[in-house]
């Protein structure tokens, strides 16, 4: 056994060395393609994002290589925890890239650790997918560059902001609409987009209302939302301040119609608020465990392996993300980063993911591979997420969709 | 008006955090001198202490979900007892290690150390319980109680009842015992009650176990309210020692008015514009610096020659 490896990894040696002086693209085909995972899976409240995208991750590698794997060769995984700080993330990706030599990654979960590297993979031409962090500028800083390695397969700010305003617009009856958001970034961003997106349907938020990121008493606040009359508010925060609002909602016995972004599918949220409040909150999602057979069956592999799950939505992300780059990379004949981002935005013929059949998802300007039409309205309900559908979310149309 | 009551009662339930770490800023000071600006992280470690103890107790190891059926009154009332003991414990290890070594130095080391202290207290419980907020089930349900329109939560009117408890028995123990005389010679003037045949020592380490043990106090009955996170004691803190510079440090019933007054305050500028509330409070306690630098009920420093 010992000497049979010896000398097959001699013999591997030699060709290579044979190979290195006129073909270097020989010596790597004999490897296996090395597919980078660099995302949270054990600091933040993102966390549980990240450790369902990775498994989501890992069993589309297995599903590629049963089916035969990439041009003859297998696609291995290599992850890595960030713990969602932007040094650990930086350092994973330079290692993932220089020393591991990945021909992709996928990743991350926490927007502020994407816009820390970007610029590495770009500089080093190593296309990316990002399967769960949703700040919209992360494809678009490239974006006038020769080619921009960056592409996502998950929610984006602006486009859930869509369907939430699209389904308040619809179901408000005073058609006074309010926004409650946090201090951060993010918040800031959001009450901006919505601002924008409300004024395509005509109409001004009655009230805006802001929260720091540690608050936990957010009742003189929504005080005022009330005394403006809104009949539906939009929460734009993370899962634990969106958690507290709607205690506080509670507290003054003021429950309008909540929405708000996909980071509510946290355990977070569930904890925090409980599993009878959380189930008050309508919020955006591209997919949920019920919408459909391929999905069902997929959270219940990813579950066999990770019976906490809670946001399977990241683990169909991550998965389609996989079979995109691997579709590509067939396409493009060769694991080099240049020529795989390439085929990425050329499209490679129709690929059946989790969330729906691609059929050219990228182009040369468009890196989002999921839109505003791809998601969907979901809900807490016994503690899972569940699609959410009423007369109401039936009725929007193409046309409502406004961002 | 209804808002306005709301107002109140949510920012008398916040005060009374303050108003107990508070009272453990001026217990310290007013026996040494010195302050533990740890004491947020003391905090932090009596809620998780709490945490980890009602985890224990309902046999889901030391990290996990609490769901409400976990927290009965009778484990909250060991997880008090847990947390009383190790954050005294903490207490006395921090006056050894990191207060006392600089005692009688000029410069201001025991800044840094307590600082220091809090910091490894803190990131010892990130290792133990990770960076997430930890949701922790009031001993006493979730149910709102209305009053005159406004509502309140069975858990902030158990903050309200014991930190009113808590002040009610410290005032006692310092004015009427003859511990808390000691205490009050030991913080007039330490040579003098030495030289009276008072352990001074012995008084000063009890200041910091029930400095500590406030600190802890105040963790497990915010837990429930806020969700106890690593993270949350800076900021508690921070306004806690406003407060116990607005009602004057030297002065413990001026702490409690403090950290109520500030609660209140907070609370009050949010129903008018939310992201004003820490200027406001920060304004407030300049102000009151330049008129009243003892605080708005401190007693006036003065030296008998």
């Amino acid at each position: 056994m010992h000497s049979k490896s010896f000398i097959s990894r001699r013999r591997q040696l030699l060709v290579a060395a044979a190979a290195t002086s006129f073909a270097f693209t020989a010596a790597a085909q004999a490897q296996d393609i090395k597919i980078g995972f660099n995302a949270d899976q054990s600091g933040t409240a993102a966390a549980e994002l990240g450790l369902a995208a990775r498994h989501g991750f890992e069993l589309a590698i297995d599903d590629v290589n049963k089916a035969g794997g990439v041009l003859g060769r297998k696609l291995v995984a290599v992850v890595r925890d960030d713990t969602g700080a932007p040094p650990k993330s930086i350092q994973n990706m330079t290692e993932l890239i220089d020393s591991e030599k990945v021909a992709a990654v996928i990743g991350p979960t926490n927007s502020g650790n994407a816009l820390a590297w970007l610029h590495i993979p770009q500089q080093k031409k190593i296309p990316v997918i990002v399967p769960v962090a949703t700040a919209t500028d992360i494809t678009r800083r490239y974006v006038a560059e020769p080619q921009n390695y960056i592409f996502r397969i998950s929610m984006v700010d602006r486009e859930q902001v869509a369907l939430l305003l699209a389904y308040a617009v619809k179901s408000s009856k005073n058609r006074k609409i309010a926004f409650i958001a946090d201090s951060t970034g993010f918040g800031t961003q959001g009450v901006k987009d919505a601002t924008e997106v409300l004024a395509l349907h005509g109409l001004q938020p009655v009230a805006v209302e802001k929260f720091g990121p540690k608050d936990t008493d957010m009742t003189s606040q929504l005080a005022k939302i009330r005394d403006a009359g809104a009949d539906t508010v939009l929460i734009y925060g993370l899962a634990d301040g969106n958690a507290h609002t709607l205690r506080s909602m509670e507290k003054i016995n003021y429950l309008p119609t909540a929405i708000g972004t996909w980071g509510n599918m946290s355990t977070v949220l569930l904890n925090t608020a409980g599993k009878k409040l959380a189930e008050h909150l309508v919020f955006a999602t591209s997919t949920a465990e019920d919408s459909h057979a391929r999905a069902t069956e997929l959270a219940g592999r990813v579950r066999a392996r990770y019976p906490q799950l809670v946001t399977f939505v990241a683990a169909a992300q991550a998965y389609d993300s996989v079979l995109l780059l691997a579709s590509a990379i067939r396409q493009a004949g060769s694991a080099d980063g240049e020529k795989v981002a390439a085929a990425l935005e050329a499209g490679s013929g129709e690929v059946q993911g989790i969330i729906k059949r691609y059929n050219k998802p990228f182009s040369k300007t468009q890196h989002e591979g999921l839109g505003v039409d791809d998601f969907h309205l979901g809900k807490w309900k016994d503690g899972k997420v569940v699609a959410f559908s009423d007369a109401i979310t039936k009725s929007i149309t193409p046309a409502d969709l406004k961002r | 008006m209804s808002n306005l009551l709301q107002a109140v009662l949510s920012g008398l339930a916040l005060g009374g955090i303050y108003a107990l770490v508070a009272l453990g800023f001026s217990i310290t000071h007013t026996t040494t001198r010195t302050l533990n600006f740890g004491q947020g992280e003391f905090l932090v470690a009596g809620s998780f202490v709490a945490v980890g103890t009602l985890l224990l107790l309902a046999g889901k190891g030391y990290t996990g979900v609490l769901a409400p059926e976990d927290v009965s009154f009778g484990r909250y009332a060991l997880a008090l007892i847990v947390s009383l003991v190790v954050l005294g414990l903490l207490g006395v290890l921090l006056y050894f290690t990191a207060v006392r070594p600089f005692f009688g130095t000029s410069g201001m080391a025991w800044v840094m150390s307590t600082i220091g202290f809090g910091i490894i207290l803190q990131n010892t419980a990130l290792g133990l319980w990770g960076a997430g907020s930890v949701a922790m089930p009031s001993p006493l349900g979730d149910q709102v109680i209305r009053v005159a329109g406004a509502g309140i939560r069975p858990q902030e009117i158990l903050v309200l009842g014991v930190t009113a408890v808590v002040m009610l028995a410290l005032d006692h123990v310092l004015r009427r015992t003859k511990i808390g005389k000691a205490v009050r010679a030991v913080a007039a003037n330490p040579q003098a009650a030495a030289l009276m045949g008072i352990n001074v020592g012995a008084i000063v380490v009890l200041a910091f176990v029930v400095s500590s043990s406030l600190a802890g106090l105040a963790g497990l009955l915010i837990a429930p309210i806020t969700t106890a996170s690593v993270f949350m004691g800076l900021a508690i803190a921070l306004k806690a020692f406003s407060a116990a510079i607005v009602g004057g440090l030297t002065n413990p019933r001026g702490c409690i008015a403090g950290g109520f007054l500030l609660g209140v305050i907070e609370a009050g500028v949010g129903l008018w514009r939310a992201e004003l509330r820490e200027i406001t409070v920060f304004m407030l306690i300049i102000g009151v610096l330049v008129i009243k630098p003892e605080g708005l009920f401190g007693q006036k420093p003065f030296e008998k020659v």
